[in-house]
Order: structure tokens, then sequence, then C-alpha cells
């Protein structure tokens, strides 16, 4: 049967082996355990429908009219397409001072909407139509010196929930609680009047 | 105790976590100074498994309901498109479904331990009804997640299952609709099961989980031997018998719990249909209440009892049956009128008794996949009468048999 | 103590075994075969892809999987995937749809052509084959002409009827107990002769269909391969905590006696 009698003899316990065990084991069960986590945690990525549906979203551009703007969805982001008039064009220039980031060297643009008229085609501005603040949708204000704005007012964005304020090429003014430009999504131009939002003109072609 | 005291007086984080809740006190009582029984051999890995897998369960549960529409006209398309399109789900959804054969493997298996070394037996009665409790509420469970899917094996044997309740007299057809909330299974069905299967069952599982290990906390373990090892306690009040649960039993328990996650792998990654009794072949086809599969069977875990079911040629007579074998097993700690609790102390005659009923159990298992017909029908009939029959004979044999000298101490080889 | 655990891991072990025994069983009639297709042939695949686009997709959608998913997972260019996948009007990455609305099918043939998704796991790669080799004439069928020995009385056509031509099937007269007592005569299975003759030989046909049939396979559960290779991974690093965890456990029991 089983051995009762008190044993002299109890053999030294080895510490240091132990130690190894401990910390062998726990090191690989946190180590495996972080594996499990992985295909958990990745589930929450964006499943293949929704990279489907985020797909680049095309535009007709010939029924859009000078100065008009035209709102779309990509990737679940509202996208403003305004058709810029030759006054809007101008009214970019003169007012760098009171912009905080006037050659938008903070802001999120593709390398060809790095020009004073932040866009591919200067006819037509494309940009992520969300306040760089908190997210709100920024309103309209294309009319130069807008009664609720103030006489000098040059025409571009203005945001309805905490007031930032931004040009006709998405541009921040100072004073506005946004510290970012509009951002400017890839895009570009298939023919004259096909507008291509996803899509740089360099990857136009693959699918 | 002055070693706890020690311990919060070494002050820093655990001193200040003391202070406010009981750890210490905690590791002390229900781990280094709970005392098991040094005894336990491979039978009892599966109490510690069966919490493992109630967690697998509920951590999987919980990706797969982010995806999964109840309802009749979204349930089937939404479980496709989360395996094939959102990322993983194709490895977590069947480690659901597969955990669920597994929990009742497992369940399986801790209740033989129990039958084999008389764990049911007086102080524990109480900790085998609760246990029942619990598998009474996981057979709901698992029921009500087969058909969530509404594939047309979960139709059909919703179908089966609910018009069980038909049987029961003056009341069952008004039963039968109130379970499904409509005139047959729909909507109505598919989406009261998904809340109870999600939130109402496993609620509950977890409190009966937490009774029964408090109730077992209470009598302390039984062991292979079936002697009481708080009868001789050694000069530190312990019991000679006894090791403290930490760290030896949590170590032992980790080497089980790496085995098991082995098979558990093995099955997942390698054969989750495991050959149509884990994810049965007409549950790949979507609900069809025009056309019933060619072999109405449920999950394997259900099929003794679903032989049992088939083998009276009386449907009422057949449910009740039914009902009585799955009844049966709270009994079992007043049928057993042995004096000593273990297999190893009881005569031949039980041994007999109770590894009848074990291969039983599992012959009725294997007919209840087959078709009902030809040298079926007569097996189950046969196997059924053998199954009420061990109750039934227990009570006699156990008075007889179990009443020879037991050992002081228990039966210990070391490893 | 050690006899005792290898019992019950071995039973354990037996089980599986049985559930995988259980699994490749088949070939309970004569005439019943194997397809013997493997998913980790590309190459199949992606012909069992065109083959179905061309012959298939006419009635049978595949409703759960995309273009795109299809392409990525075979490895055909977006060239060949345009040309040879994608229906005319469709997206790459639209779901595969059937060329016939449901309801025109279901009034031409009585029962609509269902989607064939799941087939491979509701039926099984096996069953598929043998549906797709086993039409034989029948004149008695006035609207298709055939029937089938692994679904009799189909209402689906033998689409493939140019590739493999159309057999001729041979019967043995039986006789044997009915319900009653009673003398029963039935007619048993003896083999096919050939009759009308399509494009491809037997062998020929046997592949075209086995790489479909492996197609189904893959779009049945098509992360299988993915899923088989990480398991190996997963079971090796498993063993390897066990391993590590009885070490531990061992060292600390040296305690008891």
């Amino acid at each position: 049967m089983s051995d009762h009698a008190a044993d002299d003899t109890v053999p030294e316990v080895d510490e240091s082996r132990r130690k190894f065990l401990i910390a062998a084991t726990a090191g690989t069960g946190a180590v495996g355990a972080i594996l499990t986590a992985v295909p958990f945690v990745a589930s929450w990525k964006p499943s293949e429908s929704a990279r489907a549906a985020g797909l680049p979203t095309e535009v007709d551009l010939s029924k859009l009219e000078p100065g008009q703007m035209a709102t779309v969805f990509w990737r679940k982001k509202q996208v403003y397409v305004v058709r810029r008039t030759p006054e809007m064009l101008a009214s970019l220039g003169g007012h760098d001072g009171e912009l905080k980031d006037a050659p938008s060297e903070e802001s999120e643009q593709p390398e060809y909407t790095k020009n004073p008229a932040r866009a591919l085609r200067p006819d037509v501005f494309v940009a992520i139509g969300t306040c760089t603040h908190l997210g709100c949708l920024p309103k309209t204000r294309f009319t130069p010196g807008d009664a609720t704005l103030s006489a000098d007012w040059p025409g571009g964005f203005f945001c309805p929930c905490h007031g930032s304020k931004f040009d006709l090429a998405g541009r921040v003014f100072q004073g506005s609680p946004a510290s970012v430009n509009l951002v400017i999504p890839p895009y570009s131009f298939d023919g004259e009047n096909r507008l291509i939002v996803g899509v740089d003109p360099a990857q136009q072609g693959a699918a | 105790m002055s070693a706890v005291i020690d311990q919060a007086n070494k002050g820093g984080f655990r001193a200040w976590l003391n202070k406010r809740l009981p750890v210490d006190q905690f590791i002390e009582d229900q781990l280094t100074g709970y005392y098991a029984p040094k005894n336990f051999n491979i039978w009892y890995f599966f109490g510690s498994l069966a919490l493992l897998v109630f967690v697998m369960q509920i951590v999987t549960g919980i990706f797969v309901t982010m995806h999964f529409k109840p309802g009749e006209a979204t349930a089937w398309d939404s479980v496709q498109y989360m395996v094939r399109e959102v990322p993983y789900m194709w490895l977590i959804q069947p480690m659901h479904a597969v955990g669920a054969s597994f929990f009742f493997i497992v369940v399986y298996l801790h209740m033989a331990r129990a039958m084999l070394y008389g764990s049911y037996k007086a102080p524990r009665e109480l900790l085998w009804i609760i246990g029942m409790v619990i598998y009474l509420a996981l057979m709901a469970e698992a029921f009500m997640g087969y058909v969530l899917p509404n594939g047309n094996m979960s139709y059909w044997g919703a179908q089966v299952i609910i018009n069980l309740f038909g049987t029961i007299p003056g009341i069952g057809e008004a039963l039968v609709e109130w379970i499904r909330g409509d005139y047959g299974i729909g909507d109505a069905t598919l989406t009261r099961f998904f809340s109870l299967h999600v939130i109402a069952v496993p609620f509950l599982l977890a409190l009966l989980i937490a009774l029964h290990l408090v109730a077992l906390r209470q009598t302390g373990s039984n062991n292979p031997d079936g002697i009481e090892i708080k009868e001789r306690l050694g000069g530190d009040g312990k019991p000679v018998d006894g090791i403290p649960f930490h760290p030896y039993y949590t170590l032992k328990d980790i080497v089980g719990v790496g085995l098991f996650l082995t098979l558990f792998a093995i099955v997942v990654f390698f054969v989750p249909t495991f050959g149509g009794l884990f994810m049965e072949a007409p549950n790949f086809e979507p609900a069809n209440p025009s056309s019933t599969p060619e072999h109405i069977a449920p999950v394997w875990y259900f099929t003794p009892y679903y032989a049992i079911l088939r083998a009276v040629p009386d449907q009422k007579i057949g449910a009740l049956l039914m009902a009585l074998s799955i009844a049966a097993f709270l009994f079992l700690p007043w049928l057993d009128r042995a004096k000593n609790k273990s297999i190893r102390y009881r005569g031949w005659a039980s041994k007999i008794l109770l590894g009848t009923f074990f291969v039983t159990f599992l012959v009725l298992m294997w007919l209840g996949l087959k078709p009902a017909d030809g040298i079926y029908v007569l097996l189950a009939r046969i196997f059924t009468a053998l199954y009420f029959a061990f109750f039934i004979l227990l009570f006699f044999v156990s008075k007889a048999d179990g009443n020879g000298p037991v050992p002081d101490r228990v039966t210990y080889h070391a490893h | 103590m050690p006899t005792k655990f290898t019992t019950v891991f071995g039973v354990f072990a037996l089980l599986i075994g049985a559930g995988v025994v259980h699994a490749s069983e088949g070939g309970h009639a004569g005439w019943e075969r194997e397809a013997g297709n493997q998913v980790t042939n590309i190459a199949s695949l992606q012909r069992g892809a065109r083959n179905f686009m061309a012959y298939c997709s006419g009635c049978h959608s595949l409703r759960f999987i995309r273009y795109s998913r299809v392409a990525a997972d075979l490895k055909i260019t977006d060239e060949l995937r345009d040309q040879y996948l994608v229906k005319p009007g469709a997206k790459f990455t639209d779901y595969i749809h059937s060329s016939m609305p449901p309801a025109d099918a279901a009034e031409w043939f009585g029962k609509a052509p269902p989607d064939l998704s799941l087939v491979a796991r509701s039926r099984s790669p096996d069953w598929i084959f043998n549906f797709l080799t086993t039409f034989y004439a029948d004149p008695s069928n006035r609207q298709t002409g055939v029937n089938n020995l692994a679904l009799p009385g189909t209402a689906m056509p033998h689409v493939l009827a140019n590739l493999q031509g159309v057999n001729n099937a041979t019967w043995t007269n039986e006789e044997h107990e009915g319900p009653g007592g009673n003398a029963v005569a039935t007619k048993a299975f003896a083999k096919f002769e050939p009759g009308v003759s399509g494009s491809m030989t037997a062998e020929q046909y046997d592949i075209f269909v086995r790489d479909t049939v492996n197609f189904l396979d893959y779009v049945g559960d098509p992360t299988q391969v993915e899923r088989q290779g990480l398991g190996i991974w997963v079971v090796l690093f498993l063993l390897m905590f066990t391993g590590i965890a009885y070490m531990l456990k061992t060292e600390y029991w040296k305690d008891v006696h």
C-alpha cells in the first residue's frame, strides 16, 4: 500500500528547478494566451463585405454646375465634390496669414493634391466632408461676405458644431477648434466627366 | 493565519488590496489551505475541464453573437456570411459548435466518475442534484443553440422535441403552441430561443455552477477509495490523506487542460464535423418545412434518450419513459443503499451492474443515431429495459453488496 | 495509474478514430465511386471554377461566395477572372448568382435548381461525383429523357451530355421477400453500356467532373486548407505546453508521498 511512515530521507527541494519550470510554464502559457487572442481581436477588422462595399465610388460630373457641390459616400464617409468657379479659385489666395496651415504640411492629402488649390484638377475640389475637430459635417458657406460670418469671408465651409471654418480648399482658419485642414481622399479622373474616389491616378486601370 | 497577516504587513500594493478585498484570505481558504484527497486519478480532471469548456463557450459565443442575426429570414445567411467574410470566424464559429460536443463528453465522464466512486452519496446528495440541474440546463442550452442557425436539422429537430411536450395530458397542445409562439416553428421561436440561449440560460448556468462549487467546498471532495479524509486529521488539523489544492491540483489540472486542448484542437482544425456527429450534414441546408431529412437524429449527446423515446411504439409512453430515464439519475443518492461509496469496495455484482449500465448508455447512444427499423428496434427495447433495470437492481444489489471493510487510508502511488 | 490513464486516453483516441473512419465511409452500392479530389490542387480548382461558371452557373447559384474571393484563393489573375468567371453585368465583388430567375426555374423544372454553396457539405464530394457521372437514358422521363442512379427521379437534365454522352443502364432482375412474405421482383443496376457518345472519353470526363467537384468542395469550406495548416502549429504548440506543464507538475508532486 502507501508509505505512511515518517520519511527521514526527504529529498531536497530543488528550488531553482521549480522556479525555472514555473517560468517556462507561465511563459509558454502567456504566449499561448496572446496567440489565442489574435483571432478574436482580428475578427473585428472590416469583413470581406465591408471591403467590397469600400470599393471606389464613381461620380458623374457632367451634371455638376459651377459653384455647386455634390456629396457621395466612400468607405462609409461623406465626400464633398465641388465644381469651383474661377472666382472661387481666385479667393484662395490672399488670406494665407489667417490660416493655420496654408501650405498643408500637417494635413492628410495625396501627394498630387499638395498644391495651392489642393486638387488634382483645380476646377474640381474633392475632400472628406468631416470636420477635423470632432467629426461633424461642415456646412457650405460658399458666398463671399456671407452675412452669418463676416464681411471679409472669402467663401468656404463652416462647421455648426463648434464653429470651425475652412476655405474653399478645405484649409482651416485661425480661431477654429479644428487644427488641421480637411482630409483629401485618393481620387482620379477617367475622362473629362468621371471622378473615381478611392483610386490614385497612378493606380488607374488596376481594379 | 499569521502568514496572511505578515503578507499584508509587507506593505505595498498587496497590503492596499487586502485591506479592501479578502484576496489573501480567499487564496488561503480556497487554494493553499483547502485540502483535497491526494489519490485523485484521471477521472478527477473533468470537473475543472467542464469549467474550462463553459468559459470557452461563453467567449466564443460572445463573438459568434456579434455576427449572428437571429430570426427566420436572417439566421441561416448570417452564419454563412460570418464564416466566409468576417476575419477568423471560420475558426471561432466551429470552436463554438465543436465546444458544445466536448462539453457533453466532459460532463458525461464527470458524471461517470460520480457513479464509479459514489460521489452522489451522503453528504453530497445536494451536490449531485445541483449537478443534475446543471445537466438539464445544459441540455436545454445545447438544444436551443442547435436550433438557432435554422438549418434543416435545426428545424426538424425542434419540431420533434417541441412536439414531445404535446404528450403531456391536458395542457400538451397549448403548451406546445406557447413554447413555439406560433402555429409552427418560425421567427417567434427562433428569436426567443436566441434570448434564452445567449443570456438567460448562461446566466442560470453560471449561478448553478457557483452553487455547485460552494456545495463541493462545504463537504470537501470524495475520492476513488470513497473514504472521508476529514475523519483522519493530523497534528496540524489537516487531513493526513489530503494535500493543499494549490499547488498540487492547480498544477495537475493545468496538465489536464493542456491535453484536453490538444485533443480539442485536433478536432476543431482537422475534423470539425467529426464525421457528421458534431455538425450534422442535413444542417448544411437551410430549414425546409416541406422536406424532412432522411434520418432525423438529434446530436449524439441526446441520442441515448432518443433511443429510449423511440423504443416504445406509443408516443405518450415513450415520452414519459424518456423523461423518467433522465429523472432517474436524481434518485441515485437514495437508490444506492451501500455503506461503501466506491466501486472499489463493492462486490462483483455491483461492478457488473455498473459496467453494464455504462455499456448500455453507450449502446443506446449508438442506437439513437441509427434509423428505427429492422434489428435496431429490438435492440433499443432490450437496452431500454437494461437501462431501467440498473436503477431498480441497484436498490437491492447495493444493500447486499457494498458493506465490506474499507481501508483506513487512501490508496496512493507516487507519480 | 499509467494503465488507467492509457485506458481512458486510448478510449478517447479510439472514439476519434471511429469518427474519422465513419467520416470516410463510402461505397455502399457497387456503382458508387470516390471523387478522389484534392482541395490542395490549385490547378484542378481553377479548372473546376471555369467548368462551373461555364456549365452550371446558368441555373445554379453560389450565393455565399464572391468572384473576388474565388479569384484570390485560387490565384486567378484579374484578366482571367473577368474573362472566365464574372458574368456580364456583374461586378467582380458580387456574390455568384445564377442566370436563371428562380421563379422561372421552378416553373420550367418543377423545382428551383438549388444553390450549391454548401452541397459538398450537406451531401459530399463523392455524392456529387456520382451524381454527375451516373446519368443514363430513360425514355420514360418525358421531360429530360434521363434518370440518375445517385438521385433517382431527378428533375435536372443531363447538362453535360455533350461531354459525357448518354449511357444506357442495364439491369438484372432480383427477387426477394417483401413485407407480406410474398416474392417481390426488383431491378438491380448491373452496369453502364455506352450509348450516345460525347466529346470526352470516360477518363477525360471523370477528370472534368473531379475538378468541378473539387471546386464545390472548396466553395463549401473555403478555409479548410488554411485551417489545417494552422492546426499543425497549434497542436504542436499545445503538445509542447503540455509537456512543460507536466514537468512542472511532476516536480511539485515529488513532495507528495
